[in-house]
């Protein structure tokens, strides 16, 4: 019996007997950590979302190569950190349920109903959760940047900026100053007038992220190699679009989003 | 139950007993859409309390948003509900901009202390169950049973490791204003002034000090911002903003999601309290 | 010799039983790594300090001065490989003085593995002791706990396999001052890019019978990238509630002040207060 309690609708587990002569489990760990750190911003018609790509175990890299961000089509992106074998699955099984979504409803999923999706996803494994904090991007039905983030087990929110994983302690900071202007007042009004914050444009945005990749990577071991940066913004007008011949393999348009993805060296020590 | 409603109630329930007859089930069903994965080993509540519990093992490597102060009291023009929106995993802050007052529908909220997660999908769920309910008895569900949904799905769960301390409040069929305060424990209470959270005694502090049934609709809104500032003063997993909700008869209104900080300093500055913090360089 | 306090070891105990994490040593999860060459011997170092998974200091001297010819690498506690380093370059000098003859690296390494045997490997230094003495050039390693080993070439440290791996592939018999001082500072260079905990830039001592050589970031392969944006404030960006003005002949009423002329030396020498030192 796995639990001393009837439970109303959850699946038992293929039951494991223990009798008294079989060794007994006293540990079971199934988790890792591998390090890394992703960052997500919100603008008013994109999103940025970025992450190193470095995965490391203890003091060992396992691979400078390792993409923490994924298409998960319809113009979303998931960025996962923590342990990458539960943030690859995760974000296998998101890019599935919107491919099927898709096929069943004959349309792109939204953001916010990609959201709500994801969370079911990470609650349905409440009582044995996947170890690795999601964040999920993309644009809003008007176009506009949104970031959901969410904590192990699905509790979810919509923010404007946000980074997890091992360095994000020393990310958060940064952003809470650049992005969303906190404890900051307009010069002359002493106090009274505070900073608003939003209303940044990319090109700013992107360097800001880069600048908390490159400190992130002078501070923190488990950070480095490389930068995976991944743009949503809306799509250029048609005409625009069949003029350009050469179009990244990865850009393409979906759900009112299109992705582009720049990799950049970060250094490896 | 829905037998005697239906023997003894008015003849607008008739045709819907009819669709009742199919479903035998109908006020204790739970989702069976919903099945939840568990860790392939004899004791997986054992397991997650390893994994997750940061009381007893602060290096648990997976840390659940909590910490909080959340409050509801009763009045004369319905009910107020007032909370912070800090989330914490540990001592590190993990969010300044948490909902933790959970819109059900227009005639309920649900408060959200204990771990974010579980307050959000369950109060969702109930959301679910009691737009059923709407649906099957055409009118809207009490508070007193919607509580008592919450309260015994909890409870079927007790010791598989859910964490929730939620107020449970709106109004029901007829207007009549419910306040219930339910927990993962099992616990289900009905009162006129709860305060829930790390930060409740400070909160407790204030709001019982000014309450009363007859405060107007201003002096409680008052009252619930003051109590609230109150604990993000001197409770550190408590802060960020203060989100206001006032129950009337005809639904929820939402008041305000204001940052502290400025209305820390309108308090000292202009009303003269926190005379505790100090401003100026001479001591 | 030790002089260690050890008055709060019960009341930390109960308090670490009761939740309360120890407080975090900042170690050198390092690598540090030495070969004899012929004519003398070359230790090297990374420079990377860490205090869990951030990094404490980026460019810290791991490599420390036991006697003019002989010097030591430490990887460890930093507090540790310092003091344990320091005690016996101390005692060293005082033997050296008392005997009248310079001193030996054997006589150091002996010094080194008794202090560290004595506490049982509670010191958590481990070492690479290098030097030249009238005996010829000498390579050891010390663990904490008191073991040591002479080799010709030596690794130890979190970065201890990465830099053995260039050592077991290309080290050769009878190799010369420049070979060594290149695959010592190779070994280095795999122990900063290959393990986490080791990183910065690489520090080489080179010792011959006649004069010891620090050759302090030898190799700086991982210099600092420029800032994409510059992120200075407004001034009055930061509320102020209120504001107090000290005149400059008040001054003396809060702080020290020591009067500096053109040449730097103070002349007010009284109550002065080190800042920066």
């Amino acid at each position: 019996m796995a639990s001393q309690y009837m439970l109303p609708h959850v699946q038992q587990p293929p039951s494991f007997h223990s009798t008294a002569s079989q060794p007994r489990q006293h540990q079971w760990s199934p988790y890792t950590e591998n390090g890394g750190v992703i960052l997500g911003i919100a603008g008013k018609d994109y999103v940025i979302i970025a992450g190193d790509t470095r995965s490391s175990e203890g003091y060992s890299i396992n691979t400078r190569t390792a993409r923490k961000i994924f298409d998960v089509g319809s113009g979303i992106v998931l960025g996962v950190v923590g342990m990458s074998a539960d943030g690859e699955e995760l974000a296998r099984k998101v890019a599935r349920r919107i491919d099927d979504y898709k096929r069943n409803h004959d349309k792109h999923i939204t953001v916010n109903a990609a959201a709500v999706m994801l969370s079911r996803i990470l609650y349905a494994k409440r009582f044995f959760p996947y170890y690795c904090q999601p964040l999920l991007g993309g644009l809003d039905e008007d176009g506009v940047g949104a970031i959901y983030t969410y904590d192990y087990v699905g509790s979810f929110e919509r923010e404007a900026s946000r980074a997890f994983g091992a360095a994000a302690s020393l990310i958060t900071p940064f952003l809470d100053n650049q992005i969303n202007l906190k404890n900051q007042f307009v010069p002359g009004t002493n106090g009274d007038e505070p900073r608003k914050p939003g209303d940044l444009p990319m090109d700013r945005v992107e360097k800001i992220v880069k600048d908390a990749f490159t400190s992130a990577v002078e501070r923190h071991i488990e950070v480095g190699d490389g930068l995976q940066l991944v743009r949503v913004t809306r799509p250029p007008p048609r005409e625009a679009m069949e003029d350009e011949e050469e179009v990244d393999e990865r850009e393409k348009t979906a759900g009112g989003g299109v992705l582009t993805e720049v990799m950049s060296e970060l250094k490896k020590d | 139950m829905d037998a005697l409603v239906s023997k003894y109630g008015g003849s607008d329930l008739d045709e819907l007993h009819q669709i009742e007859d199919d479903d035998d089930e109908v006020s204790s069903s739970l989702p069976q859409s919903v099945s939840f994965i568990l860790p392939p080993i004899d004791q997986p509540a054992k397991f997650l309390r390893a994994m997750t519990d940061d009381h007893s093992n602060p290096n648990a490597p997976i840390k659940l948003k909590h910490g909080t102060t959340t409050l509801a009291f009763k009045f004369q023009g319905g009910v107020m509900v007032c909370t912070d929106s800090r989330a914490t995993q540990g001592s590190w802050i993990s969010s300044q901009t948490v909902k933790k007052v959970i819109e059900i529908n227009p005639y309920l909220l649900g408060t959200m202390a204990g771990g974010a997660a579980d307050c959000q999908y369950w109060l969702t769920y109930l959301g679910m169950e009691c737009r059923l309910h709407q649906l099957r008895h055409k009118r809207l569900i009490s508070v007193a049973a919607a509580s008592k949904i919450l309260a015994n799905l909890v409870y079927s769960y007790k010791g598989m490791g859910l964490s929730m301390g939620t107020m449970l409040t709106g109004v029901g069929a007829g207007g009549i204003f419910g306040l219930y305060y339910v927990d993962s424990d099992g616990n289900r209470v009905e009162g006129n002034l709860f305060c829930v959270g790390s930060g409740q005694t400070f909160a407790y502090g204030v709001l019982d000090r000014g309450y009363r049934f007859d405060l107007t609709d201003d002096e409680a809104v008052d009252l619930a911002r003051r109590s609230i500032l109150a604990a993000t003063h001197r409770d550190a997993y408590s802060g960020g903003h203060i989100n206001l909700y006032h129950i009337k008869k005809d639904g929820w209104v939402k008041l305000g999601f204001d940052d502290t900080n400025p209305i820390f300093w309108k308090q000292k500055l202009e009303k003269g309290e926190f005379q505790n913090v100090s401003t100026t360089l001479d001591s | 010799m030790g002089g260690f306090d050890f008055s709060n070891h019960t009341r930390n105990a109960a308090l670490m039983a009761a939740g309360m994490p120890a407080p975090k040593a900042t170690s050198t999860g390092t690598t540090i790594v030495g070969c004899l060459f012929d004519g003398g011997v070359v230790i090297a170092a990374d420079t990377r300090a860490t205090s869990g998974p951030i990094v404490a200091d980026k460019n810290c001297e791991k490599l420390h001065y036991i006697s003019p010819q002989i010097w030591c690498a430490g990887a460890g506690t930093a507090a540790d490989t310092e003091f344990t380093t320091a005690i016996t370059s101390s005692n060293l000098e005082l033997h050296s003085l008392s005997t009248g003859r310079k001193p030996r690296v054997v006589t150091c390494m002996t010094m080194l593995k008794q202090h560290l045997f004595k506490y049982q490997g509670h010191i958590g230094a481990y070492l690479v002791v290098a030097g030249c003495d009238p005996t010829g050039s000498h390579l050891y390693t010390v663990h904490a706990h008191g073991s040591t080993d002479r080799l010709p070439y030596v690794t130890m440290g979190s970065g201890s396999l990465a830099a053995m791996s260039v050592f077991e592939t290309q080290w050769k018999k009878g190799i010369d001052r420049d070979g060594a001082v290149k695959l010592c500072s190779d070994a280095i260079l795999a122990g900063i890019f290959n393990d986490l905990g080791s990183g910065s830039n690489c520090d080489v001592c080179v010792i011959t019978p006649d004069k010891a050589t620090l050759m302090r970031n030898y190799i700086t392969p991982n210099v600092r990238v420029p800032k994409e944006l510059n992120y200075k404030f407004a001034k009055g960006t930061t509320a102020v509630l209120q504001e107090k003005i000290i005149k400059k002949d008040e001054l003396r009423r809060y702080i020290t002040v020591t009067e500096v002329d053109a040449k730097g030396e103070t002349t007010l020498t009284t109550d002065v207060m080190q800042v920066d030192a």
